[in-house]
């Protein structure tokens, strides 16, 4: 039985006319259990790799090894599918002649699907919102599989459809299955998987060398069948004349989710987390409350976890008014933390963009900023990757140089790296 | 509250004069938004159940004949509207119909800020705020006339003020406002506070059921009222030593102030002990303060000392007579007046009268409010007890009120 905790990380002391209250909220689930295992549920995986003509050689040769390792860690029971993506979407198991849209995994079907894997045939281009929309439509006509999960795997640019085209298509996938994007190579573009990622609540990843694409699939598929966890919400409920400023996940990734909310009530916001394995998540809350004369005190949020509308964990977030400066000056280590981690994603993005703009000057003081903030949360992945892009004069001020010939890998590495986050150092 | 008190040595109170419960007077509780929200408000004595009370809230027992749980605050027991028209038998017997029934489902508090309910964690699901226990505040309609707001304010983390009220249906005929103010730096005073006002006003309230011969003269009519308030001293005396047992025996035992109007129209007869006030709140004309502070403040004024100057002096608060086991003297003051015109009696503690304390300026803002609001003592008094909050609510505000509309015929003004 799975057990869900929530923790609130706040300093509730605000000074007199202070109206924002902002916490870290770390959600818990422990004993989460395999996918699809849970009374009237079961899950559904879709393998989607790029077969266009660009992946001919070592490309194609090792996505067909990590598709087979990725099939073989789909549990027995799972519903299953593989596509084959170019300009066009194809199913490439089932057989395209099968009836069924989706089969359950046995011993037989998963020897059956590695042997259609084995048989790809690079050719013709990419449209990856094909490949969204194909996944989509098999899942729909597998209404058992309430949990889905797919993988996309790709190494070129979404040369053949409109930008408008995919976005329509992701916007369509949004909300029936999850996925998560990789990208093999140097060819692909960082922002149009990370849109995809985003969107359907998955991760987001450079595989730099074709070989290691097996291991990377082989985790992955790991994870999604250790999600126990269907579904879940994060609710958060603001008192009556309250705005909720932000929602956001700040760990293991920053995903702002604040543009994602549907209300439950005229109090309550629901922002969709997609499935739960054991992990931890934190989100940061920040809620705009009238201020209230000192000492006052009231429920600035709750903060719960849903599951099929329960609520399994619950965090109160709370606001006081003092006159006492010792109390309401302390930043929560947490909030100060999370906060400069935020800022640290989007100052590489923004820096990167500036670079690949022409515009050496933003891109100097944007990744200048990026340094100091992964010196100062102790970030050294983050730290490990802006070297790579930048020469680093003074980590503490931030006084950087960009380096020529910088290869394309490192920043996007640098780029599909940004959005993940240390925990607080305790 | 008082932030201190001087302390004498200890006395031992007063024993009860009459260990017979006195039969209740048109004790009427108004409900503030759902009946089972408002407070026990009955000045009666209660029959003990036999077995401690479980708090439906948090678990925590209780004593048989605690009316709020100690731990944290949840009323225990139902209550149920009060007729204004009690069953004599059942009154003399001393038993409270309405008594401490267990309710086995604790339905859902309303929150006292928003009519909002109260969520299980403890917040209203509104407005966020934290529920308030009905100690904390609640209100008393007795009539149509006559109502009070008691709250624990902002600053206060609990309520140590405490009121009780009664009242005749007929405006302006009879009526008692009772309100106690506990002492903060004493612990269990606002059990104190509370088991004083409500056997003050149960005393007061009894004595006109056997005390309405006709052609009383006024003369004997103030001196009748006079003795009842200095028994309803001893009574009220004697009820905080039954309320706050073992706790008699510190050295800071719990204690109050007492303050009452007793009105028996035209004659209103006041009783002051401590900083408690009554004032006049005339509609137009002269607005007085009808009691005398036993305080620090109040000795330096009568030593020439400017009101401004002294009631803003850190020791201000100190009161120099209070109810309790400790008290020196706790005789009240009487004073009968035969107050002229129309107006308003107001009985309030010092979390009301600290922000307005001259009887113009809060007839001023006691006329405001009624401008805005009306003329319901019940919403007037929630008006002032708002008033005092937002001057910052340092302490527990209790605000009574009782309307006279009517010029009423004015007998000669006592000497």
């Amino acid at each position: 039985m799975a057990e869900f905790t929530a923790s609130v990380f706040q300093n509730e002391f605000l000074s007199d006319g202070a109206t924002d209250v902002h916490a870290i909220v770390t959600v818990t689930v422990s004993g989460a259990g395999q996918a699809g295992q849970g009374q009237g549920m079961a899950a559904g995986e879709i393998i989607i790799v790029d077969t266009s003509g660009s992946m001919t050689g070592e490309n194609l040769g090792a996505a067909k090894h990590a598709a087979a390792v990725a099939i073989d860690q789909i549990l027995d029971g799972t519903w299953f599918a593989v596509i084959s993506g170019t300009d066009t979407a194809a199913r490439a198991f089932p057989y395209p002649n099968a009836r069924l849209p989706m089969v359950q995994m046995e011993p037989g079907a998963r020897a059956a699907a590695k042997q259609a894997v084995a048989s790809f045939q690079p050719s013709g281009g990419t449209a990856m919102g094909t490949w969204l929309t194909l996944a989509r439509e098999l899942f729909q006509a597998t209404p058992q599989a309430t949990q889905r999960h797919a993988i996309l795997l790709t190494d070129g640019k979404n040369e053949h459809e409109s930008a408008q085209a995919l976005s329509q298509a992701i916007y369509n996938a949004t909300g029936v299955f999850q996925c998560d994007a990789r990208g093999v190579g140097s060819r692909w573009q960082v922002d149009e998987l990370r849109q995809i990622a985003t969107a359907l609540l998955g991760t987001v990843d450079l595989i730099a060398k074709p070989a290691d694409m097996a291991a990377d699939f082989e985790s992955i598929i790991k994870q999604s069948m250790g999600r126990g966890v269907a579904s879940a919400e994060l609710r958060v409920w603001a008192p009556q004349g309250s705005e909720v400023l932000f929602v956001r996940q700040v760990a293991p990734t920053v995903e702002d989710l604040t543009t994602r909310k549907t209300m439950v009530n005229p109090l309550t916001g629901s922002y969709p987390t997609g499935s739960w394995g054991d992990e931890s998540r934190d989100y940061h809350v920040a809620v705009r409350v009238a201020s209230k004369p000192v000492g006052s005190e009231q429920l600035a949020a709750r903060v719960q976890l849903t599951v099929r509308d329960e609520v399994v964990a619950s965090g109160l977030v709370k606001a006081r008014w003092s006159n006492d400066d010792a109390l309401t000056a302390r930043i929560d280590p947490a909030v100060a933390h999370y906060t400069g981690q935020t800022e640290l994603a989007s100052a590489i993005q923004d820096g990167l963009a500036a670079k690949a703009a022409g515009d050496a000057a933003t891109a100097t003081v944007k990744l200048g900023r990026a340094v100091q903030l992964a010196a100062e949360t102790g970030n050294d992945e983050a730290t490990a990757k802006l070297r790579k892009v930048v020469e680093i004069d003074d980590a503490n001020e931030g006084t950087v140089r960009l380096r020529r010939d910088v290869a394309k890998l490192d920043e996007m590495a640098l780029d599909t790296a940004s959005t993940k986050t240390t925990r607080v150092r305790k | 509250m008082s932030d201190a008190q001087l302390h004498g040595d200890a006395v031992d109170p007063v024993d009860p004069v009459d260990p017979v419960a006195e039969p209740v007077i048109e004790a009427v509780v108004e409900p503030d938004p759902e009946p089972d929200a408002a407070p026990a408000a009955e000045p009666v004595v209660e029959a003990a159940p036999a077995v401690p009370i479980l708090c439906p809230a948090c678990g925590t027992v209780n004593d048989p004949d605690a009316k709020f749980c100690e731990e944290c605050g949840t009323q225990l027991g139902e209550l149920v509207e009060v007729s204004s028209g009690p069953d004599a038998s059942e009154a003399e017997a001393g038993v409270e119909p309405d008594q401490v029934t267990s309710s086995t489902s604790a339905p859902r508090r309303a929150c006292v800020y928003c009519g909002g309910s109260i969520a299980d964690d403890g917040y209203c699901e509104l407005c966020g705020k934290p529920a308030q226990s009905e100690r904390d505040h609640w209100q008393e309609a007795p009539a149509a006339w006559v109502g009070g707001v008691c709250d624990r304010g902002i600053r206060h983390e609990i309520n140590e003020d405490a009121m009780a009220l009664a009242a005749d249906p007929q405006a302006g005929e009879f009526a008692v406002l009772v309100v106690c103010d506990g002492v903060s730096s004493t612990p269990g005073s606002d059990k104190a506070s509370l088991a004083a006002a409500r056997a003050a006003t149960a005393h007061l309230a009894a004595g006109r059921s056997t005390d309405l011969a006709e052609g009383t003269s006024d003369e004997l009519a103030q001196a009748r009222w006079s003795a009842r308030m200095l028994e309803a001293g001893e009574r009220a005396s004697a009820a905080i030593y039954e309320a706050i047992g073992e706790l008699a025996a510190r050295t800071n035992p719990p204690s109050c102030t007492f303050a009452a109007a007793v009105i028996d129209g035209p004659l209103v007869v006041v009783g002051g002990v401590g900083d408690s006030r009554v004032y006049w709140i005339a509609d137009s004309g002269k607005s007085r303060q009808l009691t005398t502070d036993d305080s620090w403040s109040q000795e330096m004024m009568a030593h020439g000392m400017s009101r401004q100057q002294a009631e803003s002096a850190p020791q201000a608060h100190s009161i120099t007579r209070w109810l309790g086991a400790d008290s020196p003297d706790e005789a009240p003051h009487v004073v009968p007046t035969y107050p002229t015109g129309a107006g308003w009696i107001l009985v309030c503690s010092d979390g009301l009268w600290n922000y307005c304390s001259d009887a113009d300026d809060l007839a001023e803002l006691v006329h405001r409010v009624v401008g805005m609001v009306g003329s319901n003592p019940v919403q007037v008094s929630s008006s002032l007890v708002d008033w005092a909050n937002e001057q910052g609510g340092q302490d527990n505000i209790t605000a009574a009120l009782a309307r006279f509309d009517s010029v009423v015929p004015t007998p000669a003004q006592p000497a």
